[in-house]
């Protein structure tokens, strides 16, 4: 009998396993930029500056290295890491942004099931579509998925239900989507001190932005957070994504250490349409609130509403593409004063040009424009406004090997 | 396309022509005829390719004969996960890359969808059909069937981007020797939107 099960064991497991050359895969990119900024002193250094590099930090630098593997440990069972460096001084040189184990079995009928389980990004973004959770159409995401790849990462498990029309005629498909997570009760630190940026520095698992270092994955409420969001997508042409997020921490959490737990909700909405083979356009907007300090607190208690919002058009013909953004973002502090109320207002031009010279090499150039003002900023400036910009001009090299 | 013939000499042809509301060609319209007086020629059972080549199944539309074995080859550079759960097939071709497993035997007469579970704008439609004589539109609209006996026939259509209702797809024709008889289908609603998946860079977007 024993024998018999160990047979069927090793047969199971013989079925199940991926078959040889596909069982890892790894997508990676070395990005090193020339710059030229001006502005205020970015955060990443201390200051209030809205976006990654400033006046100080120019000429040559490392954009990003980054290594995106996925293991393939049974036919419908693989595993993800995304390994980063960012060349600034972060606390680990090279760190983790996400690990997460995906299962897709086969759909028997016309839902297909999906989970996720791990640290991963959770699925709002329309720009950030490429490996690595890279930005495809920039260099720099929006203010909204910036903010989204500084203090959110799903540290959990998510359930998909994907209804694949195609078998009922209908050339599209639905999802549902839900998540249960934990360890992200800092998420809203960062918007609440500095308000929105525009930068490609996402944070890492183990790491921090800013000096000091703001760090976002810690369960300090032992409360799981939550959100649920559905997806439609039709044909290959249009995308439409909403989700409800509720980090369902308790604000008057904290830690020993003095991190305190920010209840933080929003919902998003975005849409990404593909008219035809050279264009696409993308809208997003992002609506929500945080909070920290205890219910009881009253008018102490910290409360900060948000807004932010982008419309892109990007043209792509052969090995160029070009594209064009606009984004409006803002914060509105309601309780809590202990200074200037951290109302940020703001917009941002950004357009960029990339030129792909093979598989490997790609060549891209991005200029941005922040307008913003931030109350706080007069204690360090002498005035709410500041005007930013960051020309940069990145060569990237893009590898993949498989084995 | 596999057609079982009759006997030269005594042949007459069919000629099948599907146009939108516009009077255009419909290409890639799955025609299927069959006698209404006879028991037709028994197909033979050949085999078909369904190839895998920038993210889409090629051809879109296949049709074949019960019992017609199906090669399903990837010729991307991204690996594919082949499967179907409709009834007339149900199957699975765990992840590949080229030609790695055995042709898949379609023994049922019915609509077969095809998707791969990585890629789940891959869509593909397998048509598997008892009936003697079938075949596509081609790029003008147009099917032609030789070497049929003088009879009458059933004919009925299917593409998965023909929204009309199916009993305005079935008509029946009469065929004489020496003779070519056409059948001309207008259709009276649009087509269903057929775009082309957005060719990506490489691997680059997901």
């Amino acid at each position: 009998m024993k024998a018999r099960l160990a047979v069927c064991a090793v047969a199971w497991l013989y079925a199940g396993a991926a078959p040889a050359g596909d069982q890892l895969n790894v997508d990676g990119a070395l990005d090193v930029r020339f710059l030229h900024a001006t502005g205020d002193p970015s955060f990443l250094d201390g200051g209030l500056g809205t976006l990654r590099f400033d006046p100080d930090h120019e000429g040559l630098r490392l954009g990003r290295a980054f290594m995106a593997a996925r293991l393939r440990l049974a036919d419908t069972v693989t595993v993800h890491g995304v390994v980063d460096a960012y060349g600034d001084h972060d606390r680990n040189p090279a760190d983790l942004s996400e690990f997460f184990a995906d299962v897709r079995p086969y759909p028997t009928n016309s839902l297909r099931w999906r989970a996720r389980i791990g640290a991963f990004h959770m699925p709002i973004s329309l720009e950030n579509r490429g490996p690595g959770w890279s930005d495809v159409y920039s260099i720099t995401p929006s203010a909204l998925n910036t903010w989204l790849g500084e203090e959110f990462r799903t540290i959990g498990a998510e359930l998909e239900g994907r209804w694949l029309g195609a078998s009922s005629g209908y050339f599209g498909d639905v999802a549902l989507v839900a998540a249960a997570y934990a360890w992200n009760d800092p998420a809203g630190v960062l918007i609440a001190v500095r308000g929105f940026a525009l930068t490609d520095r996402a944070s890492t698992l183990f790491g921090g932005l800013g000096r000091p270092p703001i760090t976002f994955y810690h369960e300090i409420d032992r409360k799981p957070g939550a959100y649920a969001g559905l997806t439609w997508r039709h044909h290959d042409r249009l995308e439409i994504r909403a989700l409800r997020y509720d980090n369902r921490a308790d604000p008057g959490a904290s830690t020993q250490a003095g991190g305190g737990a920010w209840r933080t909700r929003f919902s998003s909405f975005g849409a990404r349409v593909e008219p035809d083979a050279h264009w696409t356009l993308i809208a997003q907007y992002i609506d929500g609130d945080t909070t920290i300090g205890p219910d009881w607190a009253g008018e102490d208690q910290f409360v900060m509403t948000y807004h932010a919002a982008f419309a892109l058009a990007s043209f792509e013909s052969g090995k160029e593409r070009f594209t064009a953004r606009f984004d409006r973002f803002g914060t509105h502090q309601s309780s809590g004063f202990y200074g200037p109320p951290s109302n940020q207002s703001g917009h941002a031009w950004t357009t960029s040009w990339s030129h792909d010279f093979d598989d490997h090499w790609q060549l891209v150039a991005e200029w941005i424009r922040v307008t913003s003002a931030f109350p706080p900023r007069v204690v360090l400036a002498g005035s709410s406004g500041s005007v930013g910009t960051q020309t940069q001009v990145a060569v990237r090299y893009r590898f993949q090997f498989g084995a | 396309m596999a057609l079982a013939g009759a006997s030269a000499g005594q042949a007459g042809e069919l000629a099948v022509t599907v146009t939108d509301r516009v009077g255009a060609g419909v290409s890639e319209v799955v025609v299927i005829v069959t006698p209404l007086d006879a028991r037709g020629p028994t197909p033979k059972q050949v085999s078909a390719v369904m190839d895998q080549r920038s993210l889409t199944f090629a051809p879109t539309v296949l049709v074949v004969s019960t019992g017609t074995i199906v090669d399903f080859p990837n010729n991307d550079s991204v690996s594919h996960q082949v499967y179907s759960f409709s009834p007339a097939k149900k199957f699975q071709l765990p992840l590949y890359k080229g030609v790695n497993h055995a042709p898949v035997t379609f023994e049922r007469e019915g609509l077969v969808v095809l998707g791969c579970n990585i890629h789940d704008a891959m869509v593909g439609y397998i048509y598997v059909t008892d009936a003697p004589f079938f075949g596509k539109t081609d790029a003008a609209g147009t099917l032609r069937l030789p070497n049929l006996k003088e009879g009458d026939y059933r004919i009925r259509l299917w593409s998965p981007f023909v929204a009309d209702n199916a009993e305005t797809l079935t008509r029946n024709v009469h065929v004489d020797e020496h003779d070519t008889a056409s059948s001309r289908v207008e259709l009276s609603r649009g087509l269903r939107d057929q775009p082309e998946p957005r060719p990506r860079r490489k691997n680059w977007e997901y």
